[in-house]
């Protein structure tokens, strides 16, 4: 209570400093009239009434002080006086303020892009109802490397009847269905759901209900759910859709719900979406019968309360071994436990702790900088100091008001740093994968700004005690008898030289990891992906199913499209296939090899699979090895026939002549067709260009149809010339017929590596502003040096030292500082870039050209930073030099 | 670490002051009680008069705890004429101050017999 009256009254006095000052003046001045009338009466002289009244009473001065700092809020107001002070300082020196800020700006600005990347994917939680509660139920197959599967729809209900972790548990998979009767035919983004999909999320719909278990029973009226977006853009928000019909690949849905667009559907996150229960989906829904063993479908589940991960994992494995009893094709394969916000953030989480990571350094290098900037400022100020000293100001007072520069100039650097931030953040999205994007939004938000602020705080502390613990404890009189210059301790010059020391170690960690990035980005671009892209234009072609329901249909269409297609000048060369490589998800089908010992169950051979037209080959340029290639007599009266790649053959069939042995394998439901090898063909890069070539099966699109593929043309036309073509052909064939993913194959390879590019790009950026940062940092050392030398070099040359050792001298200096930083700089890089290694291709970690090239780099920049003053130096006249000072 | 951040000089004498401004006050009260309304000079002389030579305070330094006891509500004050008609601030206690005065005289008579009886104990009586 007291305490509280206390402060009460110190902020009352803060306000009303004046009045109580007069108060207890006045007062003062009473009692002493009083004393020196009752000293008089006592019969002193009036002088010295007065003198021992005073002396009684003490000082009136130092009395009013000390009620000042016991009864005010005194460290607010030194601070507010200080900060004046500071601001003024500030705006005396422009350029330093002016180079100071910029650099802040940059080591914070960086800090706080990447942060709010960091906190968009790896720290906000996911946008659902209790989302650490959600899980990836994924299944591995460690023999065989495979880790992060779906799920064969047996286990899944044999999972969904037994289990008792999970409060639900569902499946979705998601593909491409025709919307019919509402303006343009369109492909749009379906996802196919298990019951319980929307129980597990808990939400809720804007309009309508949600599908329901009910929903997914055989012979239920087939229902959709839209989402809101789709809602807006294909049916004018209308509020009546409930219960009305929509055609979906020719087959009519009716509607019963529509979900908030806030709602994402995770891994399947484009907002133009609706969401159909499973059965009534024309391609998954054969999936749950036919092929049984392929794992096709991502399962999520909502842990039930009380059961940890741990014990969800357990349940997991014992579920696995009794699973391997009662189906021997999963043999072998695991189940495991995953947080959704891992599964969901899944590869894109190292690339952005080794950026955050990278500037963390650029932030440490701009701080080096800056208490280096602030090391010489102090020196200058020396003088200033001084004199503040002499008039009374105790050290830690003197401490106070540089450590609140420092603060305001670190405060500024933050404010501008956000700002660039703020500005940057919406192109740093490219750093995520697509689907990551439309996940997480990226912006500057609370935990940003926290982040920044308290940065600035700790880059302030960081490089604002550097002037305090060297350059301010130092002897007033010293400072006032002398010059200032005189006043430079050896221990400052130490710490200065230290400073750009460490800057060149973190540059060299930031130019290594760069230099990698880089060597690996130049390999990737120079791989060839075993095709040749250019001049290829694609397109997709879909046929919804319920109109063409039969495999001949997928041929007679093919065959028609292709036969109007080479009819056309200058698209002669176009074939049909699915999927295409890179551009598509590959499909990865086990095979067995006739006549061969089989495998042990849960061991299959796989390969990638691709059903494609005679001419793909020619169009793509992939060339041929052996044999011979598909011809328009491969039919489905004709012999079942398969092409291989180099890498099966040279895998599968090391000793012997491929041609003529026979393979199993096929699409679903088509698993098991024996084929024939008709020849070998040379290995592409399939999945993506990082990844090394594997095996890979074709058959002829003839015998193996799909619903529809991926169109490509071969053409010297204009790509928009050859994209309206095969538009318009298709669309005189069936007008209904969507035509998407317009794209040419450059493109898309291009697309392929946007990430890795990106990030090499950030990564050199910073790199280059550290690189910069040090740069200055060497300068300023060695430009300090050089006029604090000036008489001593002036010495030399009046004692006959020539231009040329003067130089070597200077140069010989900076030299030092860059190579024992190269001694730091290049151990601590070995210990970093490891971390690098699951995003190179190609290089190696310790790469040695990247190491020399660095350090080549380093010496060249150091060399150039310290020209300026050595060539300062050499040019000095010596009478000048020596009468400087 | 250079000794300004560690300035423990400072801090102690401090703390000096307050244990003698904390004694300071409880004096000016028991002299506003005893005496009734007075003004600054005749609180130092009351003060210098019963404690003798034995206080070695500076007058002057009455005058900031003064202000902090009515600012803290234990004493009021007004100007008024002093005995020789010159213009003086009159101080005298507040119902508050009289509660708080017997607190502290309470507290501080228990402490000091906790003192004495320490003092006043042989070794042999602690063990």
């Amino acid at each position: 209570m007291k305490a509280i009256r206390r402060l009460g009254a110190r902020l009352r006095n803060s306000a009303t400093r004046h009045s109580y000052d007069q108060r207890l003046r006045e007062e003062m001045e009473e009692h002493l009239a009083l004393q020196i009338a009752e000293n008089l009466r006592s019969g002193l002289s009036p002088a010295e009434a007065r003198r021992q009244a005073i002396l009684k009473f003490g000082s009136l001065q130092a009395i009013r002080e000390d009620h000042h700092a016991e009864g005010r809020l005194l460290f607010i107001e030194t601070f507010v006086q200080d900060l004046r002070y500071a601001l003024r300082m500030l705006a005396r020196s422009p350029g330093f303020t002016l180079v100071a800020v910029v650099t802040l700006a940059l080591g914070i600005g960086a800090n706080a892009a990447i942060f709010s990347v960091v906190n968009a994917v790896l720290l906000r939680p996911l946008p659902y109802t209790d989302p650490g509660r959600l899980v990836v139920v994924p299944e591995a197959r460690p023999s065989a490397n495979i880790a992060g599967a779906g799920m064969s729809w047996p286990v899944f209900t044999e999972l969904r009847a037994h289990s008792r972790a999970f409060s639900a548990l569902a499946g979705l998979a998601a593909h491409a269905l025709t919307l019919t009767g509402r303006g343009e035919p369109a492909d749009i983004s379906t996802v196919v759901v298990t019951g319980d999909f929307f129980s597990l999320f808990e939400t809720k719909p804007l309009l309508g209900r949600v599908l329901a278990p009910g929903d997914g029973k055989q012979g239920a009226a087939p229902v959709v759910v839209l989402n809101e977006n789709l809602w807006r853009s294909r049916f004018g928000a209308d509020p009546g859709i409930l219960g009305t019909p929509v055609t979906l690949d020719m087959r009519s849905f009716t509607v019963v719900g529509v979900m908030p667009s806030s709602f994402r559907t995770p891994f399947f996150t484009q907002t133009d979406q609706l969401w159909i229960p499973l059965v009534d989906d024309p391609l998954f829904s054969g999936w749950t019968t036919h092929p049984q063993e392929t794992h096709w479908m991502p399962v999520l589940a909502r842990l039930q309360p009380g059961i940890s991960f741990a014990q969800a994992r357990t349940e997991m494995a014992t579920f696995s071994a009794s699973l391997a009893i009662q189906f021997p094709e999963e043999h072998g394969w695991r189940l495991g436990i995953e947080s959704l916000q891992s599964a969901i953030v899944g590869d894109a989480r190292t690339p952005l702790l080794i950026l955050l990571g990278a500037v963390g350094f650029v932030l440490l290098i701009a701080c080096a900088n800056m208490a280096n900037l602030l090391l010489t400022r102090a020196t200058a100020r020396q003088k200033e100091i001084a004199v503040r000293i002499a008039l009374g100001a105790n050290a830690r007072r003197i401490a106070r008001q540089l450590l609140t520069e420092s603060l305001l100039l670190s405060l500024l650097g933050g404010l501008a740093g956000l700002l660039l931030a703020a500005w940057a953040v919406s192109s740093l999205a490219s750093l995520l994968p697509a689907d990551l994007q439309q996940m997480r939004a990226i912006h500057v938000d609370g935990p940003v700004l926290a982040f920044a602020l308290i940065l600035s705080l700790i880059a302030s502390l960081l490089f604002g005690l550097a002037p305090i613990l060297f350059a301010a404890k130092s002897d007033p009189q010293a400072h006032l008898r002398e010059s200032a210059r005189a006043g430079e301790t050896r221990g400052s010059q130490r710490v200065r030289s230290m400073l750009a020391v460490a800057e060149v170690a973190l540059a060299v960690i930031l130019l290594a990891g760069a230099g990698l990035l880089l060597r690996s980005f130049a390999r990737l671009t120079s791989t060839g992906p075993g095709f040749v892209p250019d001049h290829v234009e694609k397109a997709m072609v879909s046929l919804p199913q319920f109109q063409y329901p039969k495999p001949q249909q997928w041929t007679a269409f093919s065959n028609d499209l292709l036969a109007r297609l080479q009819a056309q000048p200058g698209l002669t060369d176009s074939a049909i296939a699915a999927p295409l490589p890179i551009a598509d998800t590959f499909v990865n089908l086990p095979f067995t090899i006739v006549g061969a010992a089989p495998p042990p169950p849960g061991s299959a051979n796989t390969a990638h699979f691709a059903t494609v037209s005679p001419d793909y080959f020619s169009v793509m340029q992939i060339p041929m090895l052996r044999g011979r290639l598909f011809s328009a007599d491969d039919s489905p009266a004709t012999t079942p026939v398969a092409l291989i790649s180099e890498a099966l053959a040279r895998r599968y069939f090391p000793h012997q002549d491929p041609i003529g042995q026979q393979l199993t394998f096929g699409f679903p439901p088509n698993g098991h067709v024996s084929r024939e090898i008709i020849g070998v063909v040379s290995d592409i890069h399939d999945a993506s260009l990082s990844s090394a070539p594997g095996p890979m099966m074709y058959v002829p699109f003839a015998q193996a149809p799909l619903w529809g593929g991926e169109v490509v043309v071969r053409s010297t036309l204009a790509p928009a010339d050859v994209a309206a073509a095969i538009r318009a052909t298709t669309h005189s064939i069936d007008r209904n017929l969507p035509v998407t993913a317009i794209e040419s194959l450059p493109q898309a390879v291009q697309a392929s590596f946007a990430a890795p590019r990106f990030r090499t790009l950030l990564l050199a950026s910073f790199s280059a502003i550290a690189l910069l940062l040090a740069a200055i940092g060497i300068y300023g050392v060695i430009a300090f040096s050089v006029s604090r030398r000036t008489r001593e070099i002036g010495t030399r040359m009046a004692l006959g030292a020539s231009p040329a050792s003067i130089l070597r001298l200077v140069i010989g200096e900076s030299a030092k500082l860059v190579l024992l930083g190269l001694a730091i700089g290049i151990p601590a890089a070995l210990l970093f870039t490891r971390y690098l290694s699951t995003l190179l291709f190609a290089v190696r970690p310790t790469d040695p050209p990247t190491f020399i090239a660095v350090a080549i780099l380093l010496v060249l920049v150091a060399l150039t930073a310290a020209w300026i003053p050595a060539r300062r130096a050499m040019l000095l006249d010596p009478m000048v030099a020596l009468r400087c000072e | 670490m250079p000794s300004f951040l560690w300035d423990t000089k400072m801090t102690a004498e401090k703390q000096k002051t307050d244990v003698q401004q904390g004694t300071l006050a409880l004096m000016v009260l028991k002299t506003l009680e005893v005496l009734g309304p007075l003004h600054g000079y005749g609180v130092a002389r009351r003060i210098e008069q019963i404690s003798g030579n034995l206080l070695a305070v500076n007058q002057g330094t009455l005058y900031p705890v003064l202000l902090r006891l009515e600012q803290e509500g234990s004493i009021a004050s007004e100007w008024g004429a002093s005995e020789n008609n010159r213009r003086a601030r009159f101080y005298r206690l507040t119902r508050d101050g009289r509660r708080q005065l017997q607190e502290e005289t309470r507290d501080w008579k228990q402490t000091a017999a906790i003192i004495d009886r320490f003092f006043a104990a042989k070794s042999e009586e602690f063990s």
